[in-house]
């Protein structure tokens, strides 16, 4: 059996932007691991194969280890096709079965299970014929499966998922270094220090509400304070952080002031102080000092999130902090508002003021407006010299990605100039 | 009608803050007109709606002096087919 991800149309992957413009769905995280890892786990494969957006299929490819965009994957093999918005803990299909369409109730696919035998009866040369024939010839099942609906859902149920993927990791137990006086509270069974990891003195790890996984070669530096259920990835470092519960901090983050039920993807710094909450943070991202956040309104009300820059939608929750794009900076000092868009590639040189909700990617945000600033080109030597500090690399194939989505995020863009440009005028 | 140079001077003094007269064909606007970066990307902007034309970010924010944006202007004009005469 073959298990194939075959993310979302275009309209669907709006609802998980700004962070999915750079990857598909199911990169996205949400407690210890994305949202493939766990569908991978759940339904046992070891034959994987995945279907994104053309405009990221190389940029994909060089990273993925696995065949991208590729249609003989098609067949061959008997197949299991998800939508990675399916949540793997609900996730109940038998991966072998006679086959069968999953709908869900506006008859969108869920999932698609095909018999090898039904192969023959499939145009293979193309994913999209080939659901959309799947869908037409095979047994077609109503769906109730439960699926992410927005980006803001996987901040939502970080905290539970950290919890219910400490259970399923089975590990407590200290492995690496900790220096003392550290003190844990709660239960040490809820706390795994992974070896390599080095705890320095005056370290407050609580466990008490939830558990803590930190993972390899992490550095938690004196005077941070972990609350769980938190997850630390793999070489991250905190420096005197106040990191409340609920947090996903990726590998390679670097974190400092405080931090609540946000996800951080990884390779992105918070080190200075500041407070973050409820976000959700792509790679590559540098807040600058005193960068915060607010995720709660002053009357309580639900927050709303504009992911288009026009429509708000309401997230029926009460507290939704910032959605923060790849390669997004911001200036010391800026304050971003509640339920805030900042596109990827966007550069803010703070005014002292809340910033508006939604920032266009690759805009500059400069003396209050959204500006053309100093281009793209000068956004990706900045982008490459940041991966280069983390030995990574910035690849023609990603450049060609970051293009494409520069052309596809012109329109929002340019509307915003254009209103930066008459605010510039009547000065 | 106001030429390409007066323009230039016109939009570059409001954004700098300057009288029109005190700036020369020869000023760099970093060196002798004071433009920090951000008055730069502004300088841009408004050289933009001035001329109703797209500049490249780049090849703009490379223009040194008053001269060298007049003439750098004059032939973004005329490729966009902006009449300035």
């Amino acid at each position: 059996m073959r298990l194939i991800l075959l993310d979302s149309p275009d309209e669907v992957r709006g609802n998980f932007y700004p962070l999915a413009l750079s990857r598909p769905l199911w990169g996205l995280r949400c407690g210890f691991t994305s949202l493939g890892e766990k569908l991978i786990v759940r339904v046992g494969a070891s034959d994987v194969a995945y279907f994104v957006p053309d405009y990221m299929a190389d940029a994909y490819r060089a990273k993925a280890r696995r065949p991208v965009n590729d249609s003989s994957v098609l067949e061959g093999d008997d197949l299991l096709i998800v939508d990675p918005r399916v949540k793997a803990d609900s996730f109940d299909v038998a991966a072998n079965g006679p086959s069968e369409v999953g709908l869900d109730e506006k008859g969108s696919v869920l999932y698609a299970r095909v018999a090898k035998a039904d192969l023959a009866k499939l145009p293979t040369d193309d994913i999209g014929k080939f659901i959309a024939a799947a869908k037409a010839k095979l047994p077609n099942v109503r769906s109730a499966l439960p699926t992410w609906q927005y980006i803001w859902d996987l901040v939502l149920a970080n905290a539970e998922q950290i919890t219910a993927d400490f259970a399923a990791a089975g590990r407590n137990g200290i492995e690496g270094t900790v220096e003392q006086p550290t003190a844990i509270r709660g239960s040490k069974k809820d706390v795994y220090i992974a070896p390599g990891v080095t705890v320095h003195p005056m370290v407050v790890i609580d466990a008490d509400s939830g558990p803590v996984y930190i993972d390899e070669d992490a550095e938690i530096h004196p005077f941070s304070r972990i609350e769980g259920p938190c997850y630390i990835g793999k070489r991250s470092v905190l420096l005197g952080a106040k990191c409340r519960k609920g947090n996903s901090i990726g590998p390679f983050c670097r974190i400092g002031g405080e931090v609540e039920e946000s996800i951080m993807q990884g390779y992105s710094n918070k080190y200075h102080g500041g407070f973050l909450g409820h976000a959700y943070v792509g790679e590559w991202v540098n807040l600058g000092a005193l960068t915060a956040n607010s995720d709660l309104k002053n009357d309580y009300s639900t927050v709303s999130v504009m992911l288009d820059g026009r429509r708000p939608i309401d997230t029926g929750s009460a507290k939704v902090g910032s959605l923060i794009g790849d390669h997004a900076k911001t200036s010391i000092g800026t304050l971003l508002n509640t339920g805030s868009y900042v596109g990827a590639m966007a550069l803010i040189m703070a005014t002292g003021k809340p910033l508006p909700k939604f920032i266009p990617s690759f805009a500059w945000f400069v003396e209050g407006i959204v500006t053309k600033g100093f281009g793209k080109g000068k956004l990706y030597e900045t982008a490459k010299m940041a991966m280069e500090r983390r030995n990574c690399q910035w690849s023609e194939v990603e450049q060609a990605m970051w293009n494409a989505v520069f052309e596809m995020t012109a329109p929002m863009r340019n509307e915003a100039i254009k209103r930066g440009r008459r605010a510039m005028l009547a000065r | 009608m106001a030429t390409i140079e007066e323009r230039v001077k016109a939009v570059t003094a409001r954004i700098l803050k300057l009288d029109p007269g005190q700036i020369k064909a020869e000023h760099s606007f970093t060196v002798d007109l004071g433009a920090e970066s951000v008055q730069s990307i502004e300088l841009v902007a408004m050289f933009e709606e001035e001329f109703g034309i797209e500049m490249d970010e780049d090849a703009a924010l490379s223009v040194e002096t008053v001269d060298k944006a007049v003439e750098f202007i004059a032939e973004v004009c005329r490729q966009q087919g902006v009449d300035v005469n």
